[in-house]
């Protein structure tokens, strides 16, 4: 049994590549690289729902169908989100979230 | 029962949202098309829900993907009052500013549709869809004054963390499914049942379960996001925002974690237990020192998510009335905290006025009924009788102390953190009547004419504010029947 059938390293992968989204969210100023940030945390998600289809016999049916329902999902909150950047951007000039403080003052 | 007709409510809801769209293109700008539309519209979806649901039994559809129970039924009645009082609200807020009603009414319907079908839910995988539909047309709404600061602020701070917490959500149920086999709701809870709750990478998904619902449903320390998003929204979508995702998140939480994890209720319990008592006691602090009323009722709205979370605390170590009393707290809380925003958004009727502490002082003598209406949605919101507030608070902590004599100590000091919390909040509550009947205005303000429509709602939520008071006996009947729905 090799390296690639062990499901373990698929759904490890999954794991860093969130780990990666949440510190990306966490870390980043910039209300775009947030947006991807998130877009990467949804594509780790797919990654372990793939995974859990390809490897459970009695999954094989549901995983990919999850997966297309997560990416439309996906698809349309980076819509809704790109569109509050936008009319922030115009308001503010600034992309950066740390300058949206105009309530904290 | 076909399946066609289990669905009536949610799919007339969809086609009314369309109906609504394409009336505001036929004849744009005509507010009376509009609000008569979504208030009839309404109507039938509400006729609808109480059709499929009179049985009062069990109906799944769709191969058990979807389910009404007198839970969905009472739910979605909840959902559909508070949409048509956000809708009543709407008009004397948004006209003065220069925001069209036609689109606030249609996204206001998406997201009532999502809300809906959260509460029919027999799925993961529709619950999660379900929640998203709820959630998007929110932030939509949250950023509704596209040309203002403040709303486009709190409309990305709301998306932000509310998308960060659905991936959370997401990756906890990608597990739960993974591990588990199934996203049946009813088949999840049977293998529970049977013992599958020991490995780690379970127990990992449902933690992340957890946390993601609990930014929905606005707990601390995952709370982040409300202030902001309450305070830059416009006032009635502040309301809506304050009730309705709230009240749909508590439907994830009772379908997800009271019949889904049910078998599990007593690792959970533990950290509903913590979260309910950070929630009131961090909500209520900061509550106190806010001079903005918009991020008072913010703060306040946190502190009623710790309160609601005694009662499902109490249901988990096995009184059903904890249940009833979490129901009987989102239709009470529903009511009166529509009309305190609804106050707020007819005092800001001319454009440009804060909700800020100092535009309430002097209103006693300016609007009297305004003030007198707010006077009592405030009571209500401390929980003074005769109020809804008072039994919704009552049964929530009666649930707890039951639940203590029954030897649940953790729960006994929940209900005493719960009832110096209430105390705590009257404070801040009673301040703004202060401000509104005992202090002079800084400058003479003029005093505005209101719409009927909006009268007519202000007497209706404090006409049920009073009644939930003194009559609660309905209302408890139709709870009770709705907790043992899923919890018996």
């Amino acid at each position: 049994m090799g390296l690639a059938d062990n499901i373990d390293i698929y759904l490890a992968l999954a794991g860093a590549l969130f780990a990666i989204g949440t510190f990306g969210f966490l870390a980043r100023r910039n209300a775009i690289s947030m947006l991807m940030s998130i877009e990467l945390m949804l594509n780790a998600v797919n990654l372990a729902i793939v995974t859990f289809g390809a490897f459970e016999p009695a999954l094989q049916g549901d995983g990919p169908i999850i997966a297309l329902m997560v990416m439309a999902v996906a698809a349309a909150e980076a819509t809704v989100g790109l569109a509050i950047v936008i009319a922030i951007f115009r308001n503010r000039r600034t992309p950066l979230v740390d300058e949206y403080d105009a309530m904290r003052r | 029962m076909s399946d066609l007709a289990t669905i009536a409510p949610f799919a007339l809801a969809v086609g009314l949202a369309l109906l609504v769209l394409a009336v505001d293109i036929a004849w744009p700008g005509r507010r009376g098309a509009v609000l008569g539309t979504t208030l009839v519209g309404l109507l039938m979806v509400a006729a609808a829900t109480l059709d499929v649901g009179s049985g009062g039994a069990r109906i799944t559809a769709f191969d058990g993907a979807y389910v009404v129970d007198p839970l969905t039924t009472f739910l979605d009645l909840l959902f559909i009052g508070i949409v048509a009082f956000t809708i009543v609200f709407a008009p004397d807020y948004l006209e003065p500013r220069g925001l069209p009603l036609g689109e606030f009414a249609v996204v206001l319907l998406f997201a009532m549709t999502g809300a809906m079908l959260i509460s029919a839910s027999a799925d993961l995988l529709v619950l999660f869809i379900a929640l998203e539909l709820m959630v998007l047309p929110g932030y939509m709404l949250a950023g509704y004054h596209k040309t203002d600061g403040y709303s486009t602020e709190g409309a990305i701070k709301y998306f932000l963390l509310g998308s960060f917490s659905s991936a959370i959500f997401l990756f906890g149920l990608a597990f739960v499914w993974g591990l588990l086999g199934t996203t049946r709701i009813e088949d999840i809870q049977a293998a529970l049942t049977g013992g599958a709750a020991s490995s780690p990478a379970l127990v990992m998904g449902l933690a992340f379960l957890t946390t993601g619902v609990a930014f929905k449903i606005a707990a601390v320390p995952f709370h982040y996001w409300t202030p902001d998003a309450y305070q830059g929204s416009p006032t009635p979508v502040t309301g809506y925002l304050s009730v309705g995702p709230k009240v749909g998140a508590f439907a994830l939480v009772l379908r997800l974690f009271v019949e889904a994890l049910g078998p599990l209720s007593a690792d959970w319990v533990q950290v509903v237990i913590v979260l309910a008592v950070l929630t009131m006691t961090l909500g209520n602090l900061v509550a106190l020192t806010q001079t903005n009323v918009k991020r008072m009722l913010a703060y306040s709205s946190i502190a009623h998510t710790g309160y609601m979370l005694v009662g499902l605390a109490a249901f988990a170590v096995g009184r059903l009335e904890g249940l009833e009393g979490l129901l009987y707290y989102g239709a009470a809380y529903a009511v009166m905290n529509l009309g305190a925003f609804a106050v707020v958004g007819a005092i800001q009727r001319r454009a440009g006025v804060t909700s800020g502490l100092a535009t309430f002082a002097g209103l006693g003598r300016r609007e009297p009924w305004l003030a007198v209406l707010m006077t009592l949605f405030l009571l209500s919101l401390t929980g003074i009788p005769p109020t809804a507030g008072f039994f919704a608070k009552a049964y929530v902590i009666l649930a707890a102390v039951q639940a203590s004599q029954a030897g649940s100590a953790a729960l006994g000091v929940l209900a005493v953190v719960a009832v110096l919390n209430a105390a705590a909040a009257a404070f801040y509550y009673l301040r703004v009547v202060v401000y509104m009947f005992m202090r002079e205005p800084d400058s003479e303000q003029p005093v505005l004419a209101h719409g009927r429509l909006l009268w007519g709602g202000l007497v209706a939520a404090s006409v049920l504010t009073v009644i939930l008071g003194l009559l609660p006996g309905p209302l408890l009947d139709v709870v009770g029947q709705a907790a043992r729905a899923i919890g018996s």
